[in-house]
């Protein structure tokens, strides 16, 4: 049985407005996207139009790059997904399985991470 | 805003390193974007184009650099540059430059099949350029639109910007749903499909194809990496974002078609007015640059290379239609092939396995990517 290990709170650009909570899957190469966890927050580097079809399925995002006007941006508004984005080294410092809140109205992230 | 036991952690990145690591890997890609500083250049912006000091950069491990100086030295230009006028200027200019490559692209598919070798590099050289000159705008996007969105702050602009109103990625969305709805009906939900393709029946199949031929331009910047171009890639992606999936939440995310885009009031002032408009150009280019560079890759320069091969196999012994993808296009465009450069070249890149990992691109990749589609 896991146990709780740490909390950790970051910081990036509030994206697309909503909250989302699930287990963080990481894209980390193009393998990776052909087995998303329905759910769950995507935390990937950057997001580009052709992972649209994705996101139906995903509660949230987390994006390393970008800003307010980057791809990620656009994208998520319009599916109503809530998004942060420019949040550096994210899939360094978000792991899979770790349980995220994704506040997509202030930026901010709320990770817990399992032992 | 604090949890308890929390720690707040931002990192930042060194200055030293790549703005993208490994953004292309195949030389002859390699090429074409290295051409973006010197293509700049050309750009017709009134009192600009001699003053735009292009921030980036592609090494030859394909990274792209981009010089935050130039950057910043670029924007403060730019602020002072923002007139109705010249932003008028500037969106026609790029918008020429898109459709510029549209129309190469389609007339290269169009034609390519009648061309003998020399008239097919001719037209890839001409492709070529018009790709690199896109590019350019490509890596303008990655500052440009904040710019935009600053000199709107500056002017006391605070309505949202100007997101477009159905962006690319929401048009491949929908259509990709289409697909997955029709191959359920047809019998083939997403597991079946994917645990038979390619035998299944003759309906399914041709939608499959259709589909690819459709939306061919989508997928990853990267033209060796796997996109939509290819079915077995297709087939996979609608497993992994249809399988288990409660359609009617689907079609709930859906609710956002037709949304009306957010645009600038009525009786905003004409400065005001043109920034926006301009801004949300560069938001709509924002999600179509990769598929005009991918595009006219597979659907313009595939047919062209195809025509090439006869005349370099004739020059160099055992040249096989892949080792175009190992030319730089000046070599392309001379008819230059060196048999060791290409073995040098080839070798490099296969065993670069961070960039192969990275991208999806397996062994037989580099051959078939270039099969008669």
């Amino acid at each position: 049985m896991s146990e709780e290990a740490s909390t950790t709170v970051h910081s990036g650009v509030a994206a697309a407005p909503g909250r989302a909570s699930g287990k963080a899957y990481v894209i980390r190469n193009a393998e990776d996207i052909m087995a998303v966890p329905a759910g769950c927050i995507l935390v990937l580097r950057i997001l580009h139009p052709h992972l649209a079809p994705l996101l139906p399925r995903v509660a949230g995002l987390v994006v390393e790059e970008g800003a307010i006007l980057q791809h990620a941006t656009t994208l998520a508004r319009e599916c109503g997904i809530p998004a942060v984005v420019g949040l550096r080294d994210a899939r360094i410092l978000l792991h899979n399985g770790d349980s995220l809140e994704v506040d997509g109205f202030i930026g901010q992230v709320i990770a817990r991470h399992l032992a | 805003m604090s949890t308890p036991g929390a720690k707040i952690a931002q990192a930042a990145a060194p200055a030293a390193q790549p703005y993208r690591r490994h953004i292309v890997g195949l030389p002859l890609q390699r090429s074409i974007f290295g051409l973006t500083a010197s293509a700049a250049t050309t750009i017709a912006l009134p009192g600009l184009s001699s003053a735009l000091d292009f921030p980036a950069r592609l090494d030859e491990n394909g990274d792209l650099f981009l010089d935050r100086s130039k950057v910043a030295a670029l924007t403060k230009i730019l602020l002072a540059w923002f007139t109705p006028e010249n932003l008028h200027v500037m969106q026609t200019t790029h918008a020429a430059a898109c459709a510029s490559l549209v129309h190469a692209s389609e007339n290269a598919a169009r034609v390519a099949t009648s061309l003998d070798g020399a008239s097919a590099k001719k037209l890839s050289e001409d492709l070529a350029g018009k790709l690199t000159l896109v590019m350019v705008y490509g890596i303008l996007s990655k500052f440009v639109p904040d710019v935009l969105l600053r000199a709107l702050a500056d002017v006391g602009d605070t309505e949202p910007p100007a997101f477009p109103e159905k962006s690319a990625g929401s048009g491949l969305l929908q259509d990709t749903l289409t697909l997955y709805q029709a191959c359920c009906a047809l019998g083939y939900p997403p597991q079946r499909l994917r645990h038979e393709w390619p035998r299944v029946s003759p309906e399914v199949f041709h939608l499959l194809g259709e589909f690819c031929q459709r939306q061919r331009g989508f997928g990853p910047l990267a033209w060796d990496s796997p996109g939509y171009e290819d079915p077995n890639y297709v087939v996979r992606l609608l497993h992994s974002a249809f399988h288990e999936v409660d359609v009617e939440r689907v079609r709930q995310r859906f609710s956002f078609a037709g949304k009306p885009a957010v645009t600038h009031s009525a009786d905003a002032p004409k400065e005001v007015a043109a920034l926006r408009r301009v801004l949300g150009f560069w938001l709509d280019f924002l999600e179509r640059e990769t598929w005009y560079v991918r595009r006219a890759f597979y659907i313009g320069m595939i047919p062209l290379l195809r025509q090439m091969e006869e005349e370099f196999r004739q020059k160099v012994p055992n040249f096989q239609l892949m080792d175009l993808l190992f030319l730089d296009i000046r070599e392309l465009a001379a008819g230059i092939a060196e048999p060791a450069v290409i073995h040098e070249r080839r070798q490099r890149y296969l065993d670069n396995t961070e960039y192969l990992s990275l991208h999806g691109v397996d062994a037989r990749r580099v051959a078939t990517m270039l099969g008669k589609s």
